[in-house]
């Protein structure tokens, strides 16, 4: 399990880059982190909290960054991609500005606050923006690449952080320019997840093979663009594709995945694991919320394995 | 630069009528959104107060115009054509098919800073610009142009306390205080004054002048390159939507509508003696 959020672990290799280039400024909307605070001390001209104000965030970090400034800005997730949306729309996605857009907390990465502050539409809202790159974390070294990924683009980039401890499950060799990555290989069927659903990919793939069903596993962490290419050339012979996501289906990763493969004539069964069109007002833990709307690991196993027998 | 104040006349007079002409013949465009800020734009473009290199639009140095209320780019696009920052034959497809630019501001046009049209935008970006130089010593000074009725917008008020916040004195906002939004005067609406207390409430210096007065407009701008105070300045510019085309002047139902027909004769007339 990693040691560090995923959040200190983009801020912390941030601030090494920042270091070596007064142009990197980060703004906040308010939200502070430990590795933000080596920001504020050693580099305050590159620190901006703007407050509760997520619009000005947006137009002050393209103010910026027409003026040659390489721009983060940051929030809790359906704050940095929702509020400001049509900021995000006309500053970043239609003038091309390259702001990398930092959200926190992924799906219900809050479980305690709420729908408020759980995130399961912004993949859909920002996917239908030109322009924009879609990354979503995994993994702690993943974080640590995006960081050196998004600081050398020069068009709009929203990555999003998970909130939780991930298990590493990548190497330190992967430089994470594929857009995704075969994590596992199957016979049977193949599930292509996201973010923290790439580790419970691999508890649904145990629980599959107690029942012979042996599952490989896809990691769609860039969901825009969608590496369309190695994604036919990895499942184009496979018989069944699972997508899982902790998002909703509606124009989520899953959707983005049917999309790409329909488009290109491929022609598979597949079938769309997410969270169902309503919102919960469930608190505890992340695992208790997941329990309530289907995602837990023998849910998913058991909608999977049902979808197998009917299909 | 055109100190003469008769030659400014001439040339607001000209623009005003090139403005009329292009949304007649596109059978569309905010005349009247252009004609309230007429006189506050020919003193920034022709008065010497904007620097700017209309042949080498990205110069570094340039002082940043922000049209925040980009419906009024019928005007910003003709004297940016006139002052050479592309051929005025562009402005003859204005709101066309084929045509380079349209009704709103669009950022791929050179002189353009932002893609404008959707409102609330430019104080904040502005404000980013106006931090920018700050952080990197330039000189270059931010001016922002901002519509009465897009001070409706939330976020206009976030970026005034952002720019009050960081003193941002190299930061120059103008608001067209024609007293019409889209559908009905601002008061009637949603009530904005007092203006001039809210923005001072928000750090600004604030002066409130007649903004078809070049006297005043002058006198406003003055010293704005070494300003003392360490405050963003708001120029609350009073006009006219429709300044000078009697039967649209403060008419709400003229908002984003071109003459046509008759109107489109009869508004060419009274144009024509504009400033007379």
């Amino acid at each position: 399990m990693a040691s560090i959020t995923m959040r200190d672990t983009f801020f912390n290799k941030l601030y090494e880059i920042a270091k070596n280039d007064r142009n990197v400024i980060i703004i906040s909307a308010d939200m502070g982190a430990p590795s933000l605070d080596k920001f504020r001390r050693d580099l305050p001209f590159q620190f901006i909290n703007v407050g509760i104000a997520e619009q000005n965030m947006v137009a002050v970090a393209t103010g910026l960054a027409l003026t040659g400034k390489n721009v983060y800005t940051y929030a809790i997730m359906p704050f940095a991609s929702l509020r400001c949306y049509e900021f995000i729309k006309v500053n970043f996605s239609l003038m091309n500005v390259g702001v990398t857009t930092i959200g926190v907390g992924s799906g219900f990465g809050y479980p305690d606050s709420g729908p408020t502050h759980h995130s399961t539409e912004d993949i859909s809202a920002l996917r239908a923006l030109p322009n924009m790159t879609i990354l979503n974390s995994s993994s702690n070294l993943m974080v640590e690449k995006f960081a050196g990924i998004s600081y050398n683009m020069s068009t709009p980039c929203y990555i999003r952080l998970d909130r939780g401890l991930l298990p590493e499950i990548y190497d330190k060799n992967e430089n994470f320019s594929n857009g995704l990555a075969k994590l596992k290989t199957g016979k049977d069927l193949y599930i292509i997840a996201t973010g923290n659903m790439v580790d419970q990919a691999f508890k649904v793939v145990k629980k599959l093979s107690e029942h012979s069903i042996n599952a490989g596993i896809i990691d769609l962490y860039r969901i825009k663009p969608i590496n369309t290419k190695l994604l036919i050339r990895y499942i184009k012979n496979e018989r069944r594709i699972v997508t899982l996501e902790e998002h909703f289906l509606a124009g989520g990763m899953g959707s983005a995945v049917v999309e790409n493969l329909i488009d290109n004539g491929i022609s598979i069964p597949i079938k769309r694991i997410g969270v169902p069109d309503k919102y919960y007002y469930a608190y505890g833990n992340r695992d208790d919320i997941n329990l309530e709307c289907g995602l837990d690991t023998k849910t998913v196993a058991e909608t999977i394995l049902k979808w197998v027998k009917k299909i | 630069m055109l100190k003469d104040f008769r030659k400014l006349e001439d040339k607001t007079h000209y623009i005003c009528n090139q403005v009329l002409d292009m949304c007649i013949k596109a059978g569309t465009g905010h005349v009247t959104s252009s004609l309230s800020c007429a006189e506050v734009l020919v003193v920034l473009y022709y008065g010497g107060i904007l620097n700017y290199d209309a042949s080498n639009p990205e110069w570094c140095d340039r002082d940043r115009f922000v049209l925040s209320k980009g419906q009024a780019s019928p005007i910003l696009y003709t004297i940016l054509a006139d002052v050479g920052f592309f051929p005025k034959t562009k402005l003859a497809k204005f709101g066309q098919a084929n045509g380079a630019v349209g009704v709103h501001m669009q950022c791929d046009v050179a002189g353009v800073e932002i893609t404008a049209g959707s409102l609330g935008h430019g104080l904040g970006i502005g404000a980013g610009m106006a931090l920018a130089a700050r952080m990197d010593r330039k000189h270059y000074v931010t001016f922002v142009l901002l519509g009465d009725g897009e001070c409706h917008e939330g976020s206009i008020w976030e970026s005034a306390m952002f720019a009050g916040h960081h003193q941002l004195n190299n930061l120059i906002t103008i608001v067209d205080r024609n007293w019409l939004c889209a559908t009905d005067f601002t008061e009637n609406c949603v009530r904005l004054n007092p203006m001039d207390e809210k923005w001072k409430a928000f750090g600004f210096e604030v002066v409130s002048i007649n903004g078809h007065s070049f006297q005043e407009i002058f006198s406003a701008l003055d010293g704005f390159r070494s300003r003392r105070l360490h405050k963003p300045l708001m120029i609350i510019a009073n006009t006219v939507k429709g300044k000078g085309i009697s039967f649209m002047e403060n008419q709400p139902l003229w908002h984003s509508v071109a003459p046509k027909g008759k109107d489109a004769k009869r508004a060419k007339i009274e144009l024509s003696k504009r400033g007379e």
